[in-house]
C-alpha cells in the first residue's frame, strides 16, 4: 500500500478516462481500496459470516459468488453499514478503508454512504421525476447553482448510458421506466454523487437478458473510475466482468484469486464443485 | 478519527459547508422527538380523558354511592339522580339493535362474496361503505321525520295487534303507537351498525382459503351449508370481532338516538314505549343542568359509557388482533 | 349410494330460503340508502336558494339562512384538522419509521384504536372540563380542539398504515446515498406515502364533518354572526338539532337543508380520497 498524507485518501476522484489498454492497466501499482481483516457478523445470536479476510483492489471489479445463503449479500451491506439500520444485527473485526476502520462506532455513516455507493438488487427509483432522482443525492451534501446540477445530471445519465433515452423526459416520473432503465437510473444516482466504491448487490437479477447486458458493459466501463464489489449468484456474470472473485460457503471465505485463475485453476475443491454446477 | 475531523476533512476537499452536515444531525435529533411525543399525546390523550370524567363524576358517585347505578329516579328539583333509566335504554337498545342487525350484516356479507356477480361486488360494497359515512345527526332527522311515522301509522299497530294474546310478548309490545321510543331507537342503530359489522365480516370472509370452500362444494355441499360449516366457523374470531366493533358504536351513538327516543326517564315494560340512553340523556339536558349534582352526575354517565364501550372496543380488537396474527398478517 | 332424496330436498328449500333472505338483506340495505339520499335531496334541495348561503339563523317565523352556522362550521372544522392533523402524522411517523414493533408503538396502536371509535360525546365532555371549566365560558376554540381529538385518531391510523406499505428498499436506497434519517423520511417515504396520507386527512375531515355532540358543549349555538373565537359560535350540526326538534315549520327546512349541505360534503371527501387512492395504484 502506498504512503498516503492524513488527507489525500480522503479527496474525492474527478473521474478520468483511463486508457483501456490491458497491458497499461496491468503494470499500475495494485492498492488495497478497502481491507476486510477478520470479519464476523451476527444476526441476533446466529452467527452469519465466519472470519472473512480479504483486499478489495482499487478500480478493479471484485465480485462475490457462492450458493444462496452463503453470506455474499451480508458481507457486501457491511461495506456501507446498512445492516446499521437494523437492531438486531452486528459486524465484529476491522474493515479499513483507505486507513481507517469502517467498522469503528463513531465512524459517521452519512459521509461513509457517500464515498460508498450501493445499486440495489431490485431498481428503486424514487417517486420523482428522473431529474430530481439524480440530483437527490447531490443535493444532499452540495448547494449547486442550476446551470453546475444540470451538468452533472446530465454527466451521470450519459456514465449510466441512460441520457440518449430520457433527455427528453427529465421532468417525468422515474417509476415510468422500464425495469432495465429504472436500475440504470439507480446507477446514475448513485455514481452521480461520486463515490469512490460502488457496491453491486445482484443488480442485474430482476432484469432481462439485453437490460442485464447493458449493465455488464456499464460496469466495465465504471471500473477505470471507481473500486466495484458486485455479488452475483450468475458465475457466467462474474467471469465476464470481474477482475477478481471470492468464492463464499456457508458464511466463510473459500477461495479469493484473480477470476481466471479462480475459474479455471481453482485451488480449493468446494469452489471446484460448485464452478462445474454440482451444488448451488 | 471523530466525527468533527471526518466533517472537517470531507467539507475542505469538496464544495460542501460543514454547517449542512452539521444541520442534518439536529434535525435527525428533533425528527425523532418530535414523533415521539406526538405518540405520547395519544396516551396522555386517553389518560386526560379517563381522569377528568372520574374527576367530574366524583361529586355524584359520593352523593349517591352505589344506588346511583339502581335508582331510577331523575329529579333535578330535589336533586335526585339515578342513572338506571339511561343505563337500561342503553342496553336495550344495543340489543335490539343487534339482534337485527347482525343477521342482516351476515345477508349482505354472504351476499358479497357468494352470490353477487363479479361487477357488481365493488358498487354494493362501496354503497354500504356510504352508509357508514352519513353522520349521525342525518340519521336523526330521517328517523324523526320519516321512519317514526311510517312506523307508528303502519308497523306499531301491526305489532301491537300481532302480539296482543300472547302472555309475555303483549307487555313488549304494547301501545299506544308513539312513533319514537326504544324500538325506533334499535332500528335506527341497526342501519348504523350495519356496514360496520358488514365490512369486517365480508373482509374476514374473502381471507378463506378458495381450496378449503372448494372442498365443501366438491363434496355437494350447498352455498349456505360451506358458509355455516366452513366459512363461519373459520373465520370465527374476525366476525365476533367485527360484531363487536358494531355493539361498539352502537352503545356510543349519540344524535341519531336522541331525536327517536323520546327522553323518557321511565322504564317501560313495552319496547315501544319512549325513554332514554346515556348519551341521549347527556346530549339533551347537559347544557340546561345547573347545580354541581346535576352536571356531576351527568358526567357520571360519561364515565360510565366510556368504560362500557371501552371494554367491547378493547375485546373487539384483541379478537382481531388474534385473526390478523393467524392469517399471518402481523408478526 | 343409497341418496336419501327427501333429505337433499330439505336442504335445497333451506338453502333457497337463506339465499333468498341474503338477497333480501343486501336490496334492503341499498334500499334504506336510496330512501335516505332520495329523502334528503327532495326535503332539502327545495330549501337551497342563495339566501342559505348569504342570511344568518332566522328566529321562528321569520325568513334566513344558513351562514353564521356554515362559517362557524369550516372555522372550527379547519381549525380541528390544522390541530389534529401535525401531531397525528408525526405520532404515526414514529410508529412506523422510528419505533415499528416497539413496546410503545403496539401500546399506542391499540389505545389509538379504540379512540377512534370511542363515542364522541365523550371526547365533548373532556374538552369541557379542561376548556370550557377552565376558560369559565363556552367558545369556538373549545369546539376546534374537541373536534381536533376526533381528527388525531384518524390520521395517526391512515399515516402509519401508509408509511408501512413504502418498501424498506427505497428507504435503504435513500440511506445509501448518504442520507440522514429525517431526510429518509420526509423526502422519500412522506413522498411514497403522500396520496395516502392525504386521503386520510380527508376521510378525517369527512368524519367531523357533521360531528354533534362534542359541540354541543364546547362551541354551544349562536343565533348571530360572530367570527369571535373566544364566544359561542353557531355550527351547522347544533343547529340542525336545535331547528329539527323544534315546532316551527320554517326552521325544520332550514334544518333539512342544513343536513343536505352536510351529506354532500362528506360524500364528496369521500369520493375525492377514493378517487385518489385508486388514481395512486393504477400508476404504480
Amino acid at each position: 500500500m502506498n504512503e498516503q498524507s492524513p488527507t489525500a485518501g480522503i479527496s474525492m476522484h474527478k473521474p478520468q478516462l483511463a486508457p483501456r489498454n490491458d497491458s497499461e492497466i496491468n503494470k499500475q501499482a495494485l492498492t488495497e481500496k478497502v481491507s476486510v481483516k477478520d470479519v464476523c457478523f451476527y444476526y441476533g445470536e446466529h452467527k452469519a459470516l465466519k472470519n472473512i479476510s480479504l483486499p478489495i483492489y482499487e478500480r478493479k471489479v471484485t465480485a462475490l459468488i457462492g450458493p444462496s445463503g452463503c453470506g455474499k449479500s451480508t458481507l457486501l451491506r457491511i461495506f456501507n453499514r446498512m445492516y446499521d439500520l437494523y437492531p438486531r444485527q452486528r459486524a465484529e473485526g476491522q474493515i479499513l478503508f483507505d486507513g481507517s476502520n469502517i467498522l469503528d462506532p463513531k465512524r459517521d455513516l452519512n459521509l461513509l454512504r457517500a464515498r460508498i455507493g450501493m445499486v440495489f438488487q431490485k431498481p428503486t427509483p424514487f417517486p420523482m421525476s428522473i431529474y430530481d432522482n439524480i440530483a437527490f443525492g447531490i443535493r444532499l451534501y452540495e448547494r449547486l447553482p442550476k446551470s453546475e446540477m444540470d451538468d452533472r445530471v446530465e454527466s451521470a445519465l450519459k456514465r449510466a448510458a441512460l441520457w440518449d433515452e430520457v433527455k427528453s423526459k427529465l421532468n417525468q416520473s422515474g417509476l415510468g421506466l422500464s425495469g432495465g432503465q429504472q436500475q440504470r437510473l439507480c446507477i446514475a444516482r448513485t455514481i452521480a454523487v461520486r463515490p469512490e466504491v460502488v457496491l453491486l448487490d445482484e443488480p442485474t437479477s430482476a432484469l432481462d437478458p439485453i437490460a442485464t447486458a447493458k449493465v455488464e458493459e456499464l460496469i466495465y466501463q465504471l471500473k477505470n473510475d471507481y473500486t466495484i464489489a458486485i455479488v452475483t449468484h450468475n458465475m457466467q456474470q462474474a467471469a465476464r466482468v470481474a477482475d477478481y472473485t471470492a468464492f463464499m460457503y456457508l458464511g466463510e471465505l473459500v477461495e479469493f484469486g484473480e477470476t481466471r485463475q479462480v475459474f479455471t485453476k481453482p485451488t480449493k475443491s468446494r469452489t471446484e464443485d460448485y464452478i462445474t454446477g454440482r451444488f448451488g | 478519527m471523530n466525527s468533527n475531523a471526518q466533517v472537517a476533512s470531507f467539507a475542505s476537499s469538496s464544495e460542501i459547508s460543514p454547517d449542512a452536515l452539521r444541520r442534518h444531525g439536529i434535525r435527525d435529533t428533533v425528527l425523532r422527538n418530535a414523533t415521539r411525543s406526538a405518540a405520547l399525546t395519544v396516551l396522555l390523550l386517553l389518560g386526560g380523558v379517563i381522569i377528568s370524567l372520574i374527576h367530574g363524576s366524583l361529586p355524584a358517585f359520593k352523593a349517591f354511592g352505589f344506588g346511583f347505578f339502581v335508582t331510577e329516579t331523575w329529579n333535578p328539583v330535589t336533586e335526585k339522580f339515578g342513572a338506571l333509566a339511561p343505563i337500561y335504554g342503553t342496553v336495550v337498545t344495543s340489543l335490539i339493535a343487534m339482534l337485527i342487525g347482525i343477521p342482516i350484516s351476515m345477508g349482505v356479507a354472504i351476499f358479497i362474496t357468494e352470490l353477487c356477480p363479479r361487477w357488481l361486488k365493488r358498487p354494493i360494497s362501496t354503497a354500504i361503505e356510504l352508509l357508514a359515512g352519513i353522520p349521525s345527526i342525518i340519521y336523526g332527522i330521517w328517523g324523526l321525520f320519516v321512519l317514526s311515522p311510517f312506523l307508528q301509522k303502519y308497523v306499531q299497530p301491526l305489532l301491537i295487534e300481532l302480539f296482543s294474546g300472547v302472555p309475555v310478548l303483549s307487555g313488549m309490545f304494547a301501545g299506544p303507537p308513539y312513533g319514537i321510543g326504544v324500538f325506533t331507537a334499535g332500528i335506527i342503530l341497526s342501519i348504523m351498525v350495519l356496514p360496520y359489522i358488514t365490512s369486517v365480516t365480508r373482509d374476514v370472509f374473502e381471507t378463506v382459503p378458495a381450496v378449503l370452500k372448494e372442498s365443501a362444494y366438491g363434496l355437494g355441499c350447498t352455498t349456505w351449508e360451506v358458509v355455516s360449516r366452513v366459512v363461519l366457523p373459520y373465520t370465527r374470531a374476525g366476525v365476533i370481532g367485527g360484531i363487536m366493533l358494531g355493539l361498539g358504536r352502537a352503545l356510543g351513538e349519540t344524535m341519531a338516538v336522541t331525536f327517536v327516543i323520546g327522553n323518557s326517564h321511565r322504564i317501560a315494560a313495552s319496547i315501544l314505549a319512549p325513554g332514554t340512553t346515556i348519551s341521549a340523556n347527556i346530549a339533551n339536558e347537559f347544557t340546561e343542568a345547573d347545580g354541581e349534582l346535576y352536571t356531576s352526575s351527568l358526567i357520571a354517565q360519561g364515565l360510565i359509557l366510556f368504560l362500557i364501550t371501552f371494554i367491547v372496543l378493547a375485546a373487539a380488537r384483541l379478537l382481531l388482533l388474534r385473526l390478523d396474527m393467524q392469517t399471518g398478517k402481523k408478526a | 349410494m343409497n341418496m336419501n332424496l327427501a333429505i337433499y330436498r330439505r336442504r335445497r328449500i333451506f338453502n333457497r330460503a337463506i339465499m333468498l333472505l341474503s338477497w333480501f338483506a343486501a336490496v334492503s340495505g341499498i334500499f334504506v340508502l336510496t330512501l335516505i339520499l332520495g329523502t334528503l335531496l327532495y326535503k332539502g334541495f327545495g330549501g337551497l336558494s342563495w339566501k342559505v348561503f348569504s342570511e344568518t339563523t332566522p328566529p321562528p317565523g321569520s325568513d334566513g339562512g344558513l351562514l353564521n352556522a356554515i362559517y362557524g362550521s369550516v372555522v372550527m372544522t379547519v381549525l380541528g384538522t390544522v390541530i389534529g392533523t401535525p401531531i397525528g402524522m408525526l405520532a404515526g411517523t414514529y410508529m412506523a419509521e422510528y419505533g415499528r414493533g416497539s413496546k410503545l408503538t403496539l401500546l399506542v396502536r391499540f389505545i389509538n384504536d379504540i379512540l377512534l371509535s370511542a363515542p364522541s360525546i365523550v371526547v365533548g365532555l373532556f374538552v369541557y372540563e379542561i376548556m370550557v371549566v377552565g376558560m369559565k365560558h363556552f367558545s369556538a376554540w373549545a369546539g376546534g380542539v374537541s373536534l381536533a381529538f376526533l381528527v388525531l385518531p384518524v390520521v395517526v391510523r391512515t399515516t402509519e398504515d401508509m408509511l408501512l406499505l413504502v418498501p424498506d428498499s427505497m428507504r435503504e436506497a435513500s440511506a445509501a446515498l448518504g442520507s440522514p434519517r429525517w431526510i429518509v423520511i420526509m423526502k422519500v417515504a412522506y413522498r411514497a406515502a403522500r396520496a395516502g396520507m392525504i386521503t386520510g386527512v380527508l376521510l378525517a375531515v369527512a368524519r367531523i364533518t357533521g360531528e354533534t355532540a362534542p359541540l354541543l358543549f364546547t362551541a354551544l349555538n349562536n343565533q348571530f354572526m360572530s367570527t369571535n373565537m373566544n364566544a359561542p359560535m353557531a355550527n351547522l350540526p347544533v343547529v340542525i338539532f336545535q331547528f329539527a326538534l323544534s315546532p316551527y315549520v320554517d326552521w325544520q327546512k332550514l334544518a333539512w337543508t342544513g343536513a343536505l349541505l352536510i351529506t354532500i360534503t362528506v360524500l364528496a371527501l369521500n369520493i375525492g380520497a377514493r378517487a385518489l387512492t385508486s388514481s395512486r395504484s393504477k400508476q404504480s
